[in-house]
């Protein structure tokens, strides 16, 4: 039977050189007016390096949320949201960055203590948002550009959702090819776009040089992350979630190759001494939904005390240059259109399941973890369908419970724990029917 | 009180910290259900608990030191500190249900926090399972919060269902805005009895989903405070088209599991002591020996 015990997860050393990266960033950040340059606010994927080659100063919507959560500052920016009439169940991080940007723009009221993170957020000079799946994201730069009052210089690149039609699977087919052409004419007018922010032409030379960093740092990231299709896996889930910020908002920031070569190297090294992610793996499980912040320790704790490695999720290998083949660092914009066509909110229902089917198959997935983040509807969608289909096809359990990205006000501890349990408990049946 | 227990006969207890009540079982080493109590009081309250506990225990004659192994489950199971182990509801519904029907292949429990769907091997363990989704959409919270808005008994509200024939929809899941569904639809006139039966109906429509996960696979058998609700047993029935097996006392299910599993726990500590016992018959002193300082040594006698 499932019996917890107080183990810990052996979490990747060299996580920690991240750390150093984003504090660099932030400090760029908040420096950006001072030295001059564009800040610019983005919602969705990754795409930094278009404004890092105008050397622009950029802020990523989630990125700075889940910062802020990581920092334990997120109560005070979005109890200023929900005063401000911005209900509790939006995006938490939408949410939490609009309490950020009012305390900015109209100053922090007498009853609330935010802290230092929460308050430094530069005003935007101009607004990119590239969402994908989710018709949220515009309506939060919309409102974003409310708050500050005034008209800003806005782009909205249209990433139009992988139905699958007509036959068009993952990475094929006309649709696909389509979609493609269309995203790529609007990464072109985003470039013009960027030309006028920034008064200057756009330097292509310096575009060029940091997609190819992005590339390196994406196939980097692949491969380290294949090498946990070993038993047991060397790292898990929350090691790639903490991974995250260099293929997201640190996309082609200084330091971020050297940072996943070491990623790759530690998990190769353990792999190599039989080191493993958790101390005693019996269970494989994969995580489907989005990362919740706050809970990262706690939860890659949990698994490990139950001898469970979550060793895969739709978040971290669906998305965030996970096709960094399909880059040409001299022609960029078809590669980066595939990868941000192709991510993990922007599959239609059959792509989903093929893509969660062949993962699970290389994971050698016991069970699946179904976070249903409960201001992320996009996330969650399809969930139910998943769970039915991916156990009538292949035979996996699987568990759901109710989170949030940024927002721990939506958890019931016991709900999680008794969730969790159950499923181990039912795996360790399975495994003793044989 | 006198120990009754000997090294032949022993008994194991089986503790259900639950969201609205505590229950406990005691059963012999034959496996037989000795004795029973569910205490009501307030939210996972340690006190019904411990009052489940006592009463199951002066009703079989026994004392706390009496019992040989405690499995707790429940939302209050890691709490129980005399619990050797715990278990989910899950695992201990499957093998309490299994216990008295053993030929059932499907679950349904309707509990105050969650509600489930488990497919049952015929040993008795969880070869799937479903949980409502968010909140406490289709949960019996969900049915005591309307309770309220309706100024009707919990008790009350099935057998009052049972006397509308009126189809009354019920669309929102979410607790808070069923009850102001509700609300809007007393003040249209509509009756409470056939408001009540409306909410069964919804109830049963998402459990009918949860089902759909698992596979709907017959027998099925309804645990759980839910199962006492003839209005929902009846609704549910209805809406998936079998009937449903109640036992006499639904709520003791997950607490019979654990009773269970603690003999499982037992037998197989008892097995172990009983293994090391022979063990030890099997020590041959060794002789004197001037010249060496071992002084016994063990022979496995086969
Ligand atoms: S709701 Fe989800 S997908 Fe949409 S903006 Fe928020 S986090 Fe992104």
């Amino acid at each position: 039977m499932a019996v917890q015990e107080a183990k810990r997860a052996n979490r990747l050393k060299s996580g920690k050189l991240v750390n150093k990266l984003v504090n660099e960033y932030w400090e760029d950040l908040i420096n950006a007016k001072k030295t001059g340059k564009k800040v610019v606010y983005t919602t969705g994927l990754p795409i930094g390096p278009f404004m890092a080659a105008q050397d622009m100063a950029w802020i990523h919507g989630e990125g700075y949320g889940a910062r802020v959560a990581a920092r334990h500052e997120e109560k005070e920016p979005q109890t200023f949201a929900e005063n401000k009439g911005f209900n509790r169940e939006l995006c938490s991080y939408a949410r939490t960055q609009m309490g950020c940007a009012m305390f900015a723009e109209l100053g922090v009221p007498d009853d609330l203590n935010p802290g230092p993170i929460a308050t430094e957020i530069p005003a935007p000079d101009a607004i990119v948002t590239c969402y994908p799946g989710c018709s949220t994201g515009p309506q939060w730069d919309w409102a974003i550009e409310r708050v500050f009052g005034k008209k800003i210089p806005w782009f909205n690149v249209v990433i139009p959702y992988h139905m699958g039609r007509n036959g068009s699977t993952y990475m094929k087919g006309e649709e696909f090819e389509e979609n493609v052409k269309y995203v790529v004419r609007q990464f072109e007018d985003l470039i013009k776009f960027l030309e006028v922010v920034s008064g200057k032409p756009y330097n292509w030379d310096k575009f060029q040089e940091l997609m190819g960093v992005t590339k390196k740092v994406g196939k980097l990231r692949m491969e380290a992350m294949e090498l946990c299709k070993a038993k047991p896996a060397p790292a898990s889930f929350f090691d790639w979630s903490i991974q995250i910020a260099p293929v997201n908002y640190l996309t082609a920031w200084p330091g971020t190759v050297e940072a996943m070569q070491a990623v790759k190297d530690e998990v190769q090294e353990r792999l190599d001494n039989g080191v493993s992610a958790v101390p005693n793996e019996k269970y494989r499980i994969f995580w489907e939904g989005i990362m919740n912040w706050n809970k990262l320790g706690w939860m890659a704790d949990k698994f490990a005390s139950y001898d469970a490695t979550v060793v895969a999720g739709r978040y971290t290998h669906m998305a965030f240059w996970h096709e960094p083949d399909t880059i040409d660092p001299e022609h960029p914009l078809r590669g980066i259109a595939i990868n941000h066509l192709e991510c993990q909110l922007n599959l239609g229902y059959p792509i989903t399941e093929e893509r969660m089917m062949t993962l699970s198959k290389d994971y050698s997935i016991d069970g699946i973890v179904f976070h249903g983040a409960r201001t992320c509807r996009s996330f969650s969608r399809s969930h139910f369908l998943l769970a039915e289909n991916l156990n009538k096809k292949m035979g996996i359990q699987s568990t759901s419970f109710e989170g949030d990205m940024v927002d721990d006000s939506f958890y019931k501890e016991e709900l999680v724990n008794t969730r969790i349990e159950a499923l181990i408990e039912s795996l360790e049946a399975q495994k003793s029917r044989g | 009180m006198t120990s009754k227990s000997d090294r032949s006969s022993f008994y194991t207890m089986g503790v259900d910290s639950g969201s609205l009540t505590g229950k406990a079982v005691i059963i012999d080493g034959n496996r037989q259900i000795v004795s029973h109590s569910v205490k009501q009081l307030g939210f996972v309250s340690q006190k019904a608990v411990m009052m489940a506990i006592d009463d199951a225990l002066e009703k079989a004659g026994l004392a706390l030191e009496d019992i040989t192994y405690t499995v707790s489950t429940g939302y209050g199971r890691k709490r129980l500190e005399i619990a050797g182990k715990n278990l989910t509801e899950i695992s201990c519904h499957a093998k309490g249900a299994n216990y008295l029907y053993p030929e059932v292949k499907t679950v349904i429990d309707i509990g105050g926090q969650d509600s489930k769907v488990i497919a049952v091997d015929p040993s008795g363990n969880v070869k799937n399972f479903a949980m409502n989704d968010k909140c406490a959409a289709g949960t019996g919270q969900f049915l005591e919060v309307l309770a309220r808005a309706l100024d009707v008994e919990l008790t009350e509200i099935g057998a009052l269902s049972l006397q509308s024939d009126a189809d009354i929809k019920i669309s929102s899941m979410c607790t808070t805005f069923a009850e102001s569904e509700v609300i809007s639809l007393v003040a249209e006139g509509h009756t409470t009895v056939d408001i009540l039966s409306g909410m069964h109906k919804a109830i049963s429509g998402r459990m009918k989903g949860l089902v759909g996960r698992v596979g709907m696979q017959q027998p099925v058998m309804m645990t759980g405070g839910g199962a006492k609700n003839i209005g929902l047993v009846k609704a549910l029935e209805k809406t998936l088209g079998v009937s449903i097996f109640i036992p006499d006392e639904p709520q003791i299910i997950g607490a019979l599991g654990a009773a269970l599993f603690a003999n499982d726990f037992a037998t197989g500590i008892r097995k172990k002591v009983e293994e090391e016992q022979d063990l030890d018959k099997s020590r041959v002193p060794a002789k004197d020996c001037a010249s060496c300082s071992v002084q016994n040594f063990q022979l496995n006698k086969n």
